[in-house]
Order: C-alpha cells, then structure tokens, then sequence
C-alpha cells in the first residue's frame, strides 16, 4: 500500500511538473524572483545582526538555522501540497467530489492537486543557509531534515485547519491565507524576542515557535526532553487539524458551480 | 437476482443561511432548512439502465451524490455494491465510476492520455490491462486523435467523451452520470447517449443517470424514476412511461416564409410520419423539428393522472 501510494504521489508531482514546465521561461523566473525575494530579507537581517551583534541571545547564525527549517517547511508545503490552501475553493464549488470518489486519501488526492514550482527557490535558500550557518555535521544535517518536515507538518496543520472553516461559512480563501502569512512572518523573526505571555501566544495561538524556537535550539544543542514535545506539538497539531477536517466533511454541501480541475 | 443499488426512506436536508442585512444578521443569522431528498426508496438490479429524470432543483443530483459516497444522508439508508456508500467510500470507489458533466477530473493544462495514465494508478490498474482497456475505450469513443490534446483546448463534447472514458478505466460494475449531456449541442449529445448505451450493454455496467432532458432517457436507458420536488413520482419501465405519458409529440416547422407553427400531436391517433406528411402538403417547409413533451410537462401528466 505504501509503496502503491509513494508510485502515485511520484506520478502527480511527475503531472505537476509537466504543468509547471509548459512555461519553462516563467518557471526559472519564478524561482529566480523567489531567490531575489528571499537573500534581499536575510539580507537586511544579516546588516541587523552585524551592527547589534545579538538579538536577545540569538546571532545571524542561529538566524541562518531558522532560515534554513522554515523555508525547508514552506517549500514541501508549497511545492507538494499546497492543494490544502485550494480547499476552500474545493469546498465552495464542488471540485471536492473529484477527490473524494477516488479510492485513494482524499485529503492527500486534495492536497497534491496543486503545486507552486517557484518555491523551489525556498529550497534552495534552506539548504544554503544551513550549511552557511556554522552547525554543519552529518548528524545534524539529518536531524534539520527531520526538523523541517515535522515543521512542514505544522504549517500544512495550520492551513488545513483554516481551509476546514469553509465548511462551516463561505469566502474563507483569503482570510487563511492571511492568517497563515501572519503564522510565517511570525516563525521568521528572532525567537528570543517573544518573552511572557508573547511567547505563550508564540507557542499556541500561533504556534510559530515550533518552527523556530524549537529546531533552532535542538540543532545548536541536542536534548531529548525538547525533542519530545517539538514531536508530541508538531504531530499533536497535525492530528488536530485531520480531527477538524474529518468532521467538518460531515457538512459538505457539493455545490454545482461548474468548473474544470 | 439481488440488488446492486438500495435506497430506503433517503433523505437528505440542507441549511441555508438566509441573506439578510444589518448587523443583527451577522451575530445572529437566520437559517432555513430546505428538503432536497425526501423519504425516497427504490432498488436497481445488475445491468439495470436507470434514467433519474426530474426538473431542476428536484434533487436528482443530490440522490446521485449520496449513492457515489459524497454527500452523507440526513436520514434513510442506502447500499451500493453490499457497501453503505458513506462508511465505505474508499472500498466502493475502486467498483463504481462518476460522470459529473458540470465538472471535470481530467487536469486543465495537460495532455487527456496524461489524465488517463492518472486514472489508472489511482485505480491501480495494472499496466498490461490499463493498456488493452484503454485501448477498446478509445476505439469505442473514438478519441485516438484527442489522446494529445490538453484538455483545455477541447470542445465540451470532445470532453465528455474522455470524461467518460476516464471514468471507465478501472471497469467499474456502476457508473453514476450526473447531466452528462449538459450544454452539448443536439449532435454530440446524440454521440454521447450511444455510447453511453453502447458500452453499458456491452460490459453489462450498471447505470444510473440523471438529465432533465427526457431524450436521455429515451436513448439510453430501459427504467425511469421520475422525482420532482425531492420526492419520487413514478418508477417503471421506459415503455410505460412512453405508452403512459410520451404519447405527445411536439412538431415545430418554420415555412419558407420564416413563420413558425407549432403542433401537437397525439401519436395514439395519428403516427409521427403521418403528421409530418400533411405538414409538408400543407406548408412550404423550410425547416422541421419533432421533441417530446417537456418535463414539466411529463411531471404535470404524472401528479394529474395520480389524483
């Protein structure tokens, strides 16, 4: 079953590709642009980081970890399943029958139906900034690959739970994706600079702190007591919002508005 | 010989939220609950070709969508296969295919064969027999030269044609067609109910359509539930239902002066041609056409002779 499953996850993305690549010219511009977008902001906090030093305990290296797990998060959402963000659109015209009389998951047939090749370009800046980020070493490298899919885990958590509402009420596409701009501006600021009850809100409400706080110090130095509740808050999350999803389908209405995949 | 589909006492209701303006709306809305499905039962043998006709807004449409899994029942009960459609969804899906011809599942941008090949590993065909049935759903649908195609660039009735023959790929025992014929023009409708008829004789495959076009049902199938309002009004033979309430015909010609006279005819006393012949004695004809009653029409007829 596994394997059936990973065969047409390849094959979908394989379709993805072939989409993104009908426009060869607009694609590298894309992930050029996202490149530019990316190194102009770490950028101007690495001109922060050299004049003050240190934010809070944190300096531009630990800057570069958190760089490197949250783009390295974005990027698998955005690239292999960003189709979650779709589905309030999914929900409100009906596409969402498409997935769910196909015998496979249908949040995993939902979530693949999209993808932004541009954010090949997040990629590329997380992989740059962890090996510029001074923590290099085998183990490490594979404990940041760990970190940034437990993370990515996490942000398709926040957008799916925010996709759910459209279930419950209309014209919701917007409002999560504004939400989830402010979850990743959040995850990409300092995480030393939320202290008291702005850390609280940092590590629940919008529980960015699991893709910065968390991963940065585990990567810098290894314990197994936050390792844990990184898991048990990331997977906990993700849980959460499958639970949040499952119940609202229960209302699916199937509109009919007529559309094409 | 038991039964393929079962629907017993169906009922699905919606909640709609009612517009309103102000801010009292906003805090606390008002809804409505509108009846889609009401209390409807009935049973499909094996092979059986079901047209599920009615006006729109009857709940044709809603009906399907519980039996294919979609939509879960406000109350009632229901069996596709031996399954319950909505606890089995995944199971059910290998054995039943859906036709919505409101949408597609093929992908916009990319080649039809491309969709297809999807469909297959969805389905887990294996190769050697997704090619040998691809192959015969081709040649049956005659598609070869749209295999290449994204497609976007197809017309609505070249898209029907492989959105059905995607929805075949994995051979399924049922195959739901939800308005297949919607927006087609008169000759691909025409391609489309042949060979709807044509590959569900020739595999055996069970149908159930719904139209609100009754020439669907002429064309294609062999039993007709009509629903009207949410509630089912007639369940029988397509011969009863033509004998009973198809016995009108409705000839429309236009003379060569550009005037058009519209006839009604009752063929119990006087045959089509019969009634064609005279017109053309009569009228210098530039154009002609014969439709059935429409379904408002039928439906009238129905509730009428049930009174």
């Amino acid at each position: 079953m596994a394997a059936e499953n990973w065969e047409l996850f390849r094959f979908i993305q394989k379709s993805n590709l072939k989409t993104a690549f009908l426009s060869k010219g607009d694609a590298f511009v894309n992930i050029l642009m996202m490149l530019i977008n990316n190194f102009s902001f770490i950028f101007m906090w690495w001109v922060i980081f050299n004049d003050k030093g240190t934010i809070n305990g944190w300096n531009f290296d630990d800057m570069a970890l958190m760089f490197a797990v949250s783009g390295l998060s974005f990027a698998l959402y955005a690239i292999f399943f960003r189709g979650v963000a779709e589905l309030p659109q999914y929900i409100e015209n009906g596409t969402l029958d498409s997935y769910i009389v196909s015998p496979r998951n249908l949040l995993f047939m939902a979530s693949t139906s999209f993808s932004t090749f541009a954010n090949w370009g997040d990629v590329i800046t997380a992989l740059t900034m962890y090996f510029l980020s001074g923590y290099v070493s085998a183990g490490g490298f594979i404990l940041f690959l760990y970190l940034s899919f437990m993370a990515f885990l996490l942000t398709y958590a926040m957008r799916l739970i925010l996709s759910t509402f459209a279930f419950y009420t209309s014209g919701t596409e917007s409002l999560g994706n504004n939400i989830l701009m402010t979850f990743l501006i959040f995850s990409n600021q300092p995480a030393t600079i939320f202290t008291g009850i702005y850390k609280v809100i940092f590590l629940t409400v919008i529980p960015a702190g699991f893709v910065s706080l968390f991963p940065v110090a585990l990567l810098k130095s290894f314990t197994w007591t936050e390792f844990a509740v990184f898991t048990l808050g990331t997977g906990g999350i993700f849980l959460l919002s499958l639970f949040f999803f499952y119940r609202g389908l229960r209302r699916y209405a199937s509109g009919n508005r007529f559309g094409i995949r | 010989m038991h039964n393929i589909i079962e629907a017993c006492n169906l009922t699905k209701k919606f909640r709609l939220k009612k517009t309103g303006k102000g801010l009292k709306n906003l805090f606390k809305p008002q809804y409505k609950t509108v009846v889609a499905v009401n209390n409807i039962s009935f049973a499909i043998k094996p092979g059986e070709r079901v047209a599920f006709i009615g006006p729109n807004g009857a709940g044709k449409s809603t009906t399907i969508k519980m039996l294919s899994s979609i939509l879960y029942p406000t109350s009632g009960e229901a069996r596709v296969l031996g399954m319950i459609p909505w606890s089995n969804r995944r199971r059910l899906a290998y054995d039943i295919g859906t036709v919505f011809g409101q949408r597609s599942q093929l992908w916009y941008h990319l080649p039809v064969q491309d969709s297809f090949a999807l469909m297959g590993k969805i389905y887990n065909v294996p190769e050697i027999a997704f090619k040998k049935r691809l192959s015969r759903l081709v040649r049956l649908f005659e598609i070869r030269d749209l295999l290449n195609s994204p497609t976007r660039s197809l017309s609505l009735g070249q898209r029907m044609r492989c959105e059905i023959v995607a929805s075949l790929i994995h051979n399924p025992k049922v195959l739901f067609l939800d308005e297949p014929t919607i927006g087609l023009d008169i000759t691909a409708k025409a391609i489309i109910r042949n060979l709807i008829r044509q590959q569900a004789l020739e595999e055996e495959t069970t149908l159930l359509l719904t139209s609100h076009d009754t020439d669907d049902m002429e064309k294609v199938c062999d039993r007709v539930i009509v629903i009207n309002k949410g509630k089912l009004i007639f369940d029988d033979s397509l011969t009863t239902l033509c004998d009973s309430y198809l016995n009108k015909k409705y000839l429309e010609i236009t003379t060569e002066s550009g005037e058009k006279i519209r006839k009604v005819i009752d063929t119990r006393q006087i045959p089509v041609k019969k009634a064609l012949d005279e017109l053309v004695q009569t009228y210098h004809v530039a154009d002609l056409t014969v439709e059935n009653p429409p379904m408002e029409e039928i439906i009238k007829e129905i509730y009428n002779r049930g009174d």
